[in-house]
Parts: structure tokens; sequence; C-alpha cells
């Protein structure tokens, strides 16, 4: 720094040359075109130009969670309908990391329920695909859906009609187990089916 | 010291001189740094508020150190440069005068006046901190952006907005489900985000100063990731409504325009080149997830990464010559790597750290970390210096995004 400051100095000298040695009065310029420095304008009003700064704040939803979140929401327990019991009959499954190959446990469970399935053929289900917490959350989003996918396609295979499956990922944005070990992250790496009507 | 000598001779030759003209590397902020003293804040009459007194030297010293180029002197004496300024109250209105003062040639660099709202304090101090990188630099500083973020504090993922410094949180959505993946318009004033308020996981649109909102795209399966094109007026998406995550180009109104990927891997991340141009974005057609540059009509595509086993979220520099990305190698680091593959350099080191996005003048990063516990949400210089806490809470903040200036 102490060397800096010398070359300033002699800076100082050729600028004194180049300027005149003339050192600007401390003057304070308004913005460029600013028309009404000395009559601010009443809160309300547009901001003058020398306020540009100021901005509307952005639109803030109401705090209480009025909305009607709930009943917008896909009916994710199973409804009363006669498909009751189906729910409790269809079992998740469950993925290694970054796979969606269905194990032969998987397939297993999904022949089940592809059976219970068949005997309810006016029902439909929704597979929701999961990913844990470890991957990236844009790629677990599509890795999700992959999952929920492998799973409708298998039913399909089984005979069930595929207009009565739909498929969702909630990517790692939906884990069962918030932990952050192998064990929970082994429970959030699934396809859930839910009866939706 | 070629750098001040530079500097001050551009300042000699007046403000036609050096207004156009980048004379202090900001690539290069840790080599040759300016002192740069911040002055106590002075009453314009009456007296000084102590929030004010307080505030604003706090909030020069917090932008203009990390700004890069400068160091922060604690004493006048000695200082190249020294950053005064005054306050003032008119009824509701609050005043500032901010001046910067070059003390070797004792001139003044610039000043300005601002007035506003009273609760606009910081605002106007950033718009300075900003006035003064573009007279320095001849590029201004991003101060007055916003950064739009996914938070957690609410018990569920909603959208929030604050300023860059980590102030003024406030929250966009209030729906109670999940909702993700905020990015701004190049204008700053819509932002689009994926939801899941209706159940199936939409692209939304919303004008940030009426509250106005519309869902642009609701096909069957993922609507998620939407960026903006540069120019405004398209959005590149993921869509899964053809049976697996692809890459699309929409309109504002969400009219499909063209299907840039098709094949049966993952596609993800799309990312525009600041040009509109070319996309970059994430693949796993050759196994694990790596990064791709294809042109923007989805043909030419070339892997970017062929290093490391699973590499993310890309996003190009506003310049375009770096594209920032996350790796995994048990936890997340951020790289950044030129558009042809070369020149690969980590940034971060510390804790898991993810969602790398550039501030709109390409001089900073923010990003998400683990580093101090939860994740929250960080900044750093383009090179990766000076990374600094920037979450507004203690809560689980990612995805931050920075707007252009309000």
């Amino acid at each position: 720094m102490r060397k800096n400051i010398a070359g300033c100095l002699v800076v100082l000298c050729m600028g004194a040359l180049v300027a005149g040695g003339c050192a600007k009065k401390d003057l304070v310029k308004p913005e460029e075109t600013a028309p009404s420095v000395t009559a601010p304008a009443p809160e309300t009003a547009k901001p003058a130009q020398e306020a540009r700064p100021q901005t509307k704040a952005p639109v803030t939803e109401p705090t209480p969670v009025r909305e009607p979140v709930v009943a917008q929401e896909p009916t994710r327990e199973a409804s009363k309908a006669p498909a009751g019991d189906l729910q409790g009959q269809l079992q998740k499954i469950y993925f290694n990391f970054d796979s969606s190959d269905l194990s032969e446990d998987s397939r297993n469970i999904l022949t089940r329920n592809a059976e219970y399935l068949s005997r309810q053929a006016s029902v439909k289900i929704r597979i929701e695909g999961n990913c844990d917490e470890r991957g990236s959350d844009d790629y677990n989003m599509a890795l999700g859906e992959r999952r929920a996918k492998a799973a409708k396609d298998y039913l399909v295979n089984l005979g069930i009609a595929s207009e009565r499956i739909a498929t969702i990922s909630y990517g790692e944005e939906k884990p069962v187990d918030a932990g952050h070990d192998e064990a929970a992250w082994a429970k959030n790496r699934r396809d859930e089916f839910v009866v939706v009507k | 010291m070629m750098r001040i000598l530079l500097l001050l001779l551009l300042l000699v030759l007046g403000p036609q001189g050096f207004a156009a003209e980048s004379y202090l590397d900001v690539t290069a902020p840790t080599s040759g740094k300016m002192k740069l003293a911040i002055a106590p804040t002075t009453a314009l009459s009456g007296t000084l508020p102590a929030e004010a007194a307080r505030e604003l030297p706090e909030l020069f010293g917090f932008d203009l150190g990390i700004a890069g180029p400068f160091e922060i002197s604690p004493a006048a004496e000695g200082s190249a440069l020294l950053l005064k300024s005054a306050y003032g109250v008119q009824g509701d209105t609050a005043i500032i005068e901010c001046r910067l003062v070059d003390q070797v040639l004792n001139r003044e660099v610039v000043a300005k006046r601002y007035s506003g709202r009273l609760k606009d304090l910081r605002r106007m101090g950033h718009a300075f901190s900003d006035e003064v990188l573009r007279v320095l630099t001849g590029s201004k500083g991003p101060f007055t952006g916003k950064i739009a973020y996914v938070s957690k504090i609410s018990g569920n993922k909603e959208i929030f907005i604050m300023d860059y410094d980590g102030r003024n949180p406030q929250r966009l959505t209030n729906n109670g489900s999940i909702n993700l993946y905020p990015d701004f318009a190049p204008s700053g004033k819509e932002l689009i985000y994926t939801s899941y308020k209706k159940g199936n996981p939409d692209l939304y649109r919303r004008e940030l100063f009426t509250g106005q909102e519309a869902r642009v795209s609701s096909r069957s399966g993922l609507n998620a990731m939407g960026v903006f094109s540069p120019d405004g007026n398209k959005i590149a998406l993921v869509l899964s409504k053809d049976g697996n995550s692809e890459i699309y180009q929409i309109g504002r109104d969400g009219k499909e325009l063209a299907r840039l990927t098709n094949n049966h891997a993952i596609d993800v991340s799309p990312a525009w080149s600041p040009d509109g141009a070319r996309i970059a974005f994430v693949s796993d057609r050759l196994g694990k997830p790596q990064l791709f540059v294809m042109d923007a009509n989805g043909g030419n595509v070339k892997r970017l990464t062929s290093n490391g086993a699973y590499n993310v979220t890309p996003r190009w520099s506003p310049k375009g010559d770096r594209i920032v990305y996350a790796r995994k190698e048990g936890g997340f680091q951020i790289y950044a790597i030129n558009p042809d593959g070369s020149g690969n350099t980590q940034l971060t080191s510390v804790g898991s750290n993810e969602h790398p996005r550039y501030s709109p003048d390409g001089r900073f990063i923010v990003f998400s970390s683990t580093r101090d516990g939860g994740e929250g949400l960080y900044l750093m210089r383009a090179d990766g210096s000076g990374q600094t806490r920037i979450s507004p809470d203690r809560a689980l903040n990612t995805h931050p995004t920075w707007s252009v200036n309000w």
C-alpha cells in the first residue's frame, strides 16, 4: 500500500498538470433529469426520477392459510368410497439409489396389486414416485416420474387398463422419513399407490 | 499498481472519459484492492436517527466489500476512496445524499441524492452502491435486484423474495402445497414457478407488482424447471406428457413451440445461453446425469462434462463465457466450466453446495449450502471468493435466483 500511495502521489501530480489542479467543488448533482429535488412527492405518488430506488412492494398473498388447499389437492388418503379396503391392500414398492429398476420383491408386490385392482375394475389409482434426498432435486423430479412410470407399465402389462392409472412425481419433496441415513433413504425411494376414485 | 494509475488518470479525464470504460478488473478481485473508507452518516438537518446512522455505513460496507475491488478500511486517512452519506427526513420521505470522493485527487467521483419512503432507506443505499460500481468499473452493481427462493419456513415449500443481502423477506405464495423452481423474467417483473397447488406439478407465471397469476402449463405430468429465454418471449421447461421427462420450448402463454429432446433418458434442467442460441441441460442418456449443450432448436447436442459421475443444474453466466453447475461427490460442490468444456474450476469445498446461479451482472453466484447446518442461501464472487451467508433465517432455503435491478 505504501508503494501505492507513492504512486498515487506521482499520478496526483500528473493529474494536477492535466486538469489544471482544480479539485471540483463538493457539489451534489441530483440524478440526471431530476425534476423535483426540492418538492418530495407525497408517499403515495409515483416516485420522482431521483427516487428511482423506490419501487412498489410485490403483492404478498394474505397470510392466513385460507386458500382451500385441501380441497384442491387430489384426494391423498383413500376416499370413503367402496374402494376403502383396496387402499389398505395396495402395497408400496421400493428402489435402489438412482434406479427405477423393479426388484423381484417389487414385481411380486405389483403382481398382487394388479390382482386387487382387477377385482375392482371401476377404481382408478395414482402412482406417486418418490426419491431420497441425496440426488439433485431437479434430476430426482424426473427420476420419481420414471419410478412411477415403471410401476404403471408393469401393471398395464399385467392387464390393468392404462386409463385407470395416473402417475405423478414428488421427486424428493415428500419423504416419509425425515432422517438422513440409509434406513430413511431406503424408505423414501418408493412408489405409493393411491386410490383416487 | 497499474490499475490505480489508470484509475486516477481516468478520473482526471472526467466523467465522459470513464463512464463506459471498465478499468477495474472485477474478475480478479483479490489482486490490487483499493482502500475505501466509509464515513459516518451525517444529518442533512436536525438530528440523525440512530438506526440510519448505523444502517447506511453497514450497508455500504457490505455491498462494496462483497463487490471485490475494494478493501473496506476503517480509517479515512490513507484510503484512496471515501464514501460519505447524509440522511434527512421530510414528513414521510427519507432523503439521502451520497458522495464518493477520490481522496488522492481531492475530487468527487460521483454524488447522488435519493428520496423515498422511510422503509426504502436500504433500497436507496443499495442504489448508490450500484452507482459506485458503475462509475468505477463501467458495470452497474446488482444490489437493487431481488432474490427469489424456495423457503420451508412455514412448514412446506413456498416461494419468497428478498433483498440480495437477505433483508426484507416477503412471501409470494401461500398455498400450503409444494412450490419450486422460481425464475425471474428478464424484466424482473414476472416470476414463473412450479406448484402442486392444484395437484399436478404445473407451471405458473405471476406478475409481481399486481399479483396477477396465470397457469401457463398444466400438461399431464411434470411442468417443471421453467426458465425464461433471454428475450423473455419463450420458456424452456421439462414436460413429461409424452412418457418421460423431455425439454420443450413453450410461449409465455403456454403454447408448445418445440420439443428439444427426444429419448428414453432423463432430460432436465434447461439453461439458456445469454444470446438465446443454445441451451445447456442435464441428461442421463450415457448412464449417469451429465451436462450437455444443444442448439436452442434441439440440434447439435454435445456433452459438456467428462469428469465426475454426477453433474447437474447448469446455469450460463450473463456474458456467456462460463457455465456454473453442481457436481455430486458425496455431497455437492459447485464448479464452473467454459462452454467448450475447458477451464473446469471448483468453486466451493465446505458443506454441500447446490443450485448455483449468476447475478444479472455476472459478478456473483448465489447458491444454497449446508455448511452451517440446514440448507441456507449464500453468495460468492464468480471466482469463488468472498463466500457469504445471506439467508434471512434458519429455515431451509434453496433455489435462489437474482433479478435485474428493480
